[in-house]
């Protein structure tokens, strides 16, 4: 038995880390507008100008840490298998997660795509167990089409016993 | 065919009625605080409005619930047909639900303080496919001798449907035989209620009733009258305290005779039925084969004195979405327990030695608590300069309790069973069948990634959401270990 497990084969494809950033993009634009108000806010009562600074730094933060760090980091942590008789998952920012998924446990596979991820041709796939809820995200729409159909496949293959 | 149909009893229009008052209860009280309790009925005032509008809606509601429980009651029909329950109701949109018998888990009943003045039950009907957590038909009210009947009428189909599947099965359907595997005398429902954590929720409670009166008693003039006699005062004061303490107590005591009175479990027909209440009569069934996990549960107070609660995790939930835990044994001595549980569960192990997390796993169960302790305490050193620098004598109790969660965690394979030992407050043993596990998660933050530690956490269906149990902090090794022996289930 290694002790080292080793690194899962698959991971989320490159057009993923750029929607990831996208959304990095949305969520600064909001926390931009947000601060747009609070300076604004300011400037209207007259409080004390420190308060500008906070907010100009806070959107920068925000700008960094959710477009160019942590959509980064979570691509490189992002991995996945579909094995003949688990699914293993490996996800996290700060975290990282390694869920491991018994194909005998599966209920049921659903993908789904936003208009965001149907302009850039991706979708997720969600597994489903009796208690818990494991997703996949941005895979090639024809990738999570063939996934869903091989992991029911797997799934009705696998006995049931619950 | 049978094809009589049968109606509830009237009383179920009632307790429906009173059911959905209850959850008005708190809106209601909401509002009235919202409007500072400034009710008034004088055309001329102000507020006459503003009480007579949310009063007016209250009433459009109640007098709506009451025409609705009726008419429930009144178009509700259930009868058997085609080995199904079929059920129908509703006077606008009618609604039907038919359960073939074999699709039947086990019926679980209640009986509320109405249900007894007329010799009623509740029967909520369970079925494996109900994992939304609620039951999939309840009869609110009908009589017993009904209840039993639905209960015979289910059970024959199936033993028949049984029959015919195997014909070589000679007729030796005898009595199923009911074995008592536990009951709760007085006595050890009185610790129960002395050791129950939810002491400390009533000693809040009972304080803050307290505190209200004491605004009525005119502690300032006592003190006076009473100043020169300290010794008197401290016993007035350590009075005070003791019958706070009482109070709670027998507040302690009420609660727990109403929930747990003559709290019984017995075991037949591989299902357990356990029955219990004061006021209240509750009767859950479970098949022993819907249990998912097992957890005996020992709070501070019940470790030291050795005793032990016991609760399983079933796949069909008892009583809807809130109650999925099943106490099997509220309390038990903790070397009572391993007969009965032996018995009920012959492929489980309970003796094992536990493999612990590493040492230099010690300082990752306290050191996350000073990232939120470190401000507090700042904060109340700042505010309240001298006496808040006191503050900082948390971090010993916050370290204790680290130390004692690290000497708790810890996690044994044997067979197909995992065993996860852990603690947040209460001591908690997780057990589990490998078959029953839905998902495995290993988990690892930056700072115990380079130390070589990872969580696992373990997660079984139970109710609507699941139930989990984690081992922080193992060693790599260890929980590279727990991985392996999960995927190997099927390989």
């Amino acid at each position: 038995m290694c002790n080292v497990r080793k690194q899962l084969m698959y991971q989320i494809p490159r057009k993923g880390l750029t929607v990831w950033r996208l959304y990095g993009l949305f969520n600064t634009a909001l926390t931009a507008i947000l601060m747009g108000a609070v300076i604004f806010v300011t400037y209207y009562f007259e409080w004390p100008s420190f308060i500008y600074y906070i907010a100009i730094a806070v959107v920068v933060v925000v700008a960094l840490a959710s477009i160019w760090l942590f959509p980064r980091i979570r691509w490189d942590h992002w991995r996945y298998e579909v094995r003949e008789h688990e699914i293993e998952i490996q996800s996290g920012l700060f975290i990282v997660e390694r869920t491991l998924i018994p194909m005998v446990r599966v209920q049921h596979v659903d993908t789904s795509q936003g208009p965001i991820l149907k302009k850039y041709d991706l979708a997720n796939i969600s597994i489903s167990t009796a208690a818990t809820t494991h997703v996949i995200p941005m895979l090639i729409t024809s990738d999570a089409d063939s996934l869903r159909a091989r992991i029911s496949i797997l799934a009705r293959v696998a006995e049931d016993d619950v | 065919m049978m094809s009589d149909r049968y109606k509830l009893h009237l009383v179920s229009a009632v307790v429906d009625f009173v059911k959905g008052l209850r959850e008005l209860i708190l809106p209601f009280l909401i509002i009235f605080f919202a409007n500072g309790f400034s009710v008034t009925f004088n055309p001329g005032d102000s507020n006459f409005w503003s009480t007579l509008i949310p009063l007016g809606i209250f009433l459009l509601i109640i007098v709506l619930r009451l025409i609705n429980g009726f008419l429930k009651w009144w178009t509700y029909v259930y009868w058997f047909e085609e080995k199904e329950l079929r059920v129908e109701y509703g006077l606008f949109v009618k609604k039907k639900r038919y359960i073939p018998f074999d699709r039947i888990q086990s019926f679980n009943y209640k009986e509320g303080i109405f249900h007894r003045l007329f010799g009623l039950v509740q029967v909520m009907v369970e079925t494996a496919g109900s994992t939304n957590g609620k039951p999939e038909v309840i009869l609110t009210a009908i009589t017993k001798e009904a209840a039993n009947q639905i209960e015979l009428v289910t059970r024959k189909s199936k033993e028949q449907a049984e029959l015919q599947a195997d014909d070589l099965e000679v007729e030796e359907l005898a009595e199923p035989t009911a074995r008592v595997i536990h009951k709760m005398n007085t006595k050890s429902l009185l610790i129960l209620a002395t050791t129950s954590s939810s002491m400390g929720v009533v000693v809040a409670g009972v304080a803050a009733v307290l505190s209200q009166f004491a605004e009525l008693i005119p502690f300032e003039r006592i003190f006076e009258e009473l100043s020169s006699f300290i010794k008197f005062g401290f016993i007035a004061i350590s009075l005070a305290v003791f019958m706070t303490f009482l109070v709670t107590w027998l507040v302690a005591v009420i609660i727990t005779f109403i929930n747990y009175y003559n709290f019984t479990v017995v075991e037949e027909d591989d299902r357990l039925t356990i029955t219990r209440g004061l006021l209240e009569k509750k009767k859950v069934t479970i098949p022993l084969n819907r249990i998912q996990a097992i957890k005996v549960v020992e709070n501070p107070l019940r470790q030291i004195f050795g005793f032990a609660a016991v609760a399983v995790e079933s796949a069909s939930g008892g009583f809807g979405g809130e109650e999925k835990k099943i106490t099997l044994f509220p309390l038990i001595k903790k070397k009572d327990l391993m007969n009965p549980m032996q018995e009920l569960f012959p492929h489980f192990v309970w003796q094992q030695t536990l493999t612990k997390p590493p040492k230099k796993a010690k300082s990752f169960f306290y050191r996350l608590d000073f990232i939120w302790l470190l401000p507090v305490v700042a904060l109340g050193s700042y505010f309240w300069f001298p006496y808040g620098l006191l503050s900082i004598l948390v971090i010993i109790p916050v370290i204790a309790l680290g130390l004692w969660q690290f000497k708790t965690a810890g996690f044994a394979i044997n067979g197909n069973q995992l065993t996860f030992c852990y603690r947040i407050f209460s001591r908690v043993t997780f057990m589990v069948e490998k078959k029953r596990i839905q998902a495995l998660e290993a988990r690892q933050s930056y700072f115990q990634k380079r130390r070589e530690l990872t969580t696992v956490e373990v997660t079984v269906m139970s109710g609507l959401t699941g139930a989990a149990a984690k081992v922080p902090n193992l060693e790599n090794a260890n929980a590279e270990e727990i991985m392996k022996w999960f995927e190997k289930s099927s390989s």
